[in-house]
């Protein structure tokens, strides 16, 4: 549904190439992935409680899967978007429990801060020249400062009990959570495929000297970009408040590593330039599976971890493999 | 503290701006701002609260912590000298602290021994990584970034294997000396130490030799020219593959070293070392001026940056700052000392010292 493959007009085609193999091989492990949990679990996997608990909690990583991968597009990486995640929340909820404000009004401000704060680190990476990775680091511990002076140690909860109701309601059997996500990646997808915004930040990213010598805007595509993961990663917050229930300066913390584990094996390349809506969507699934697997079988939820990490750098090493050597 | 700048870069000489009459303003040089600002601090906090000239309240235990983010800082510094990262420098100090803790406990070993142990495991995984980086050309941020991510799995599940699943029970023999007792324990006649934890010593050790190694030996500036330039150092005949693999076994040497010295400060080798590393390993060296570009390191910056992290998060301390003030202002030191460094890149700009 999501599938598209952008690679930059500059990109060469082996890459797009590798994309595509990248692609259909996570196609391939999903479905055996999921194939094999299904049998050895009895069948368990396909009861519609089941399904709907992995596409729920499915819908935050790959968003944030997603906000990460729009800087890495340019060839920047964003430290900020898990506390980020936390501090739309924990403001949005904060609007409804201390301010009274409805969630027409709170939603829509959560979206704000996170594209705020998108926007600042844009301008403050184009301004200093620093590395994305550095400014987004200190941004990172401010704003996980400000999360944390929101509301403290406390714990927000009993918000907007319609807005909790619709994070567990499903459609057609699947989760709303699960489908804003889904448009989420298609407007992404749709963004960098066919807008001349998106195409310019591939091109920023690919080769930013030919960009330039076309009448490319590079400064603009790093504040657009920046802006843009600030923004699905407010989203991503919207998500955790109506999926939880209840918020507390603690959300996000855990987001930062599965947010570069997504595009990663999603076959997205750190130098910028190239990216895939739907390696990363399918990548986070197989992340997600690994959690599920550990649910199914009773597994030490330590092993996650370990799992995931081999996974990551299984994937990256399989994708280099077919590649070859192209840097250092 | 005695040594002389350790600012290292080779075939580039704009990096010895503050002596060269065509360089730099010698403010320009962030390691004299750093200095300045340390220094503006301490007077500030000890007008504000007596208190932070407390020997045993306040300036022993800084220079603990001190002695160990300095580690932390130099074991990023490491990698960062080729241009390339470490984020999986809190899970090498936590799986080295872990084989120490082990050490102890199953051999009953000497605390020298742990230490050793600590500083092999830390290399070997740290040439783990510079290995499956050069044999895969992956970039090193994924390479660490997953490595992190399976070591996080296993060192829970080491500690889970090994003890009740939090921390080693066991105390070695000296382990409290080093946590408790400062120089000024141990008097020749009437002259005792200062008050100087047995720990800083150490760390200080540690400093000198990455300055020296970066500085004058072979091997430290192969590593440097390697970072400044992939192919010219290739073509040059410096042993590329062999630099990145010691300079990341160096990385995880010192997150061991971290690590096994975090433990003593805490009293106990338990699954939380290292939890708090990945922050201060960046920030003390990019606040010394040491970029992610690669190619040039300052080892006295590093222990700079260390130093005003530290100052920062004890003196705000002492004014009952909360948790979230700290991590604002501490991010916000770092973005103005970031602008900083860009205010002495326009400088050297204009002044034509092309980098």
């Amino acid at each position: 549904m999501t599938s598209t493959t952008e690679t930059a007009a500059v990109a060469t085609q082996p890459r797009r190439s590798r994309l595509l193999g990248t692609e259909v091989i996570l196609i391939a492990i999903s479905v055996i992935a999921f194939v094999v949990l299904t049998v050895t679990t009895g069948g368990n996997l396909l009861q519609p409680g089941t399904i709907r608990a992995i596409l729920q909690y499915l819908a935050v990583p790959l968003v944030i899967g997603l906000s990460q991968m729009v800087v890495l597009a340019v060839g920047q990486m964003n430290l900020s978007v898990g506390v980020l995640t936390g501090l739309s929340s924990v403001v949005a909820a904060g609007l409804m429990v201390d301010s009274g404000l409805s969630p027409w009004i709170a939603v829509p401000a959560a979206l704000l801060v996170g594209a705020g704060v998108g926007l600042a680190n844009g301008v403050l990476v184009v301004l200093t020249r620093i590395n994305g990775f550095i400014v987004t680091l200190a941004t990172m511990t401010i704003i996980a400062g400000l999360r944390y002076g929101v509301n403290g140690t406390g714990t927000y909860e009993g918000y907007s009990p319609g807005l909790v109701k619709l994070g567990r309601a499903s459609v057609l059997g699947l989760p709303v959570v699960f489908l804003i996500a889904l448009v989420v990646a298609i407007a992404v997808a749709l963004y960098f495929r066919n807008t001349f915004s998106g195409r310019r930040l591939l091109a920023s990213g690919g080769n930013p000297v030919a960009a330039r010598l076309s009448g490319i805007s590079n400064d603009r595509s790093l504040v657009v970009a920046h802006t843009i993961s600030g923004l699905l990663a407010g989203i991503a917050g919207v998500l955790v408040l109506m999926l939880s229930g209840s918020v507390n300066a603690s959300i996000g913390d855990d987001l930062l590593l599965p947010s570069f584990a997504a595009p990663i094996i999603g076959g997205v390349v750190l130098a910028g330039g190239v990216v895939s809506v739907l390696g990363t969507c399918l990548a986070a699934f197989v992340v997600r599976l690994v959690d599920v697997a550990q649910a199914q079988y009773n597994i030490n939820p330590r092993w996650v971890d370990l799992v995931v990490g081999g996974v990551v750098l299984g994937a990256v090493l399989l994708s280099h493999g077919r590649e070859g050597k192209d840097d250092s | 503290m005695g040594e002389a700048t350790l600012t290292s870069a080779p075939a580039a000489p704009p990096q010895e701006d503050s002596t060269t009459p065509s360089g730099l303003p010698w403010w320009a040089n962030p390691r004299v701002g750093l200095l300045v600002v340390i220094v503006a601090l301490v007077i500030l906090f000890s007008a504000l609260r007596p208190s932070f000239l407390n020997v045993d309240l306040t300036l022993v235990p800084m220079q603990a912590d001190l002695s160990v983010f300095a580690i932390v800082g130099l074991a990023q510094l490491a990698v960062l000298s080729l241009g390339h990262m470490n984020l999986a420098v809190p899970r090498m100090a936590a799986v080295s602290a872990f084989a120490a803790g082990l050490t102890y406990d199953r051999l009953h070993a000497p605390l020298v021994v742990g230490l050793a142990v600590a500083l092999v495991v830390g290399a070997l995984i740290g040439a783990l990584a510079g290995t499956i980086i050069t044999t895969t050309g992956v970039n090193s941020f994924v390479v660490t970034l997953a490595l992190d991510f399976g070591l996080l799995g296993l060192v829970s599940l080491l500690y889970a294997w090994a003890t009740d699943g939090v921390a080693f029970a066991v105390h070695p023999a000296g382990m409290d000396a080093l946590r408790f007792d400062t120089m000024n324990n141990y008097c020749a006649g009437p002259v005792c130490g200062p008050p100087v934890p047995l720990v800083v010593p150490i760390a200080l050790v540690t400093v000198v030799a990455v300055g020296v190694l970066f500085r004058r030996s072979r091997v430290g500036r192969e590593m440097l020219m390697t970072g400044s330039s992939l192919r010219a150092a290739r073509l040059s005949g410096i042993p590329v593959t062999r630099r990145i693999i010691q300079a990341h076994a160096l990385s995880g040497l010192l997150c061991g070293l971290a690590g096994f010295l975090l433990a003593i400060n805490n009293g106990a080798f338990s699954a939380t070392i290292g939890d708090q590393f990945l922050l201060p390993s960046f920030l003390a060296p990019v606040l010394g001026g040491t970029l992610l570009a690669g190619g040039a390191v300052s080892v006295l910056g590093t222990v700079l940056g260390a130093t005003l992290t530290s100052v920062i998060q004890k003196g705000l301390n002492l004014l009952q700052f909360q948790l979230d003030q700290l991590q604002i202002l501490i991010g916000v030191v770092l973005l103005l000392a970031l602008s900083l460094d860009r205010v002495r890149h326009v400088l050297a700009e204009r002044r034509g010292v092309r980098r």
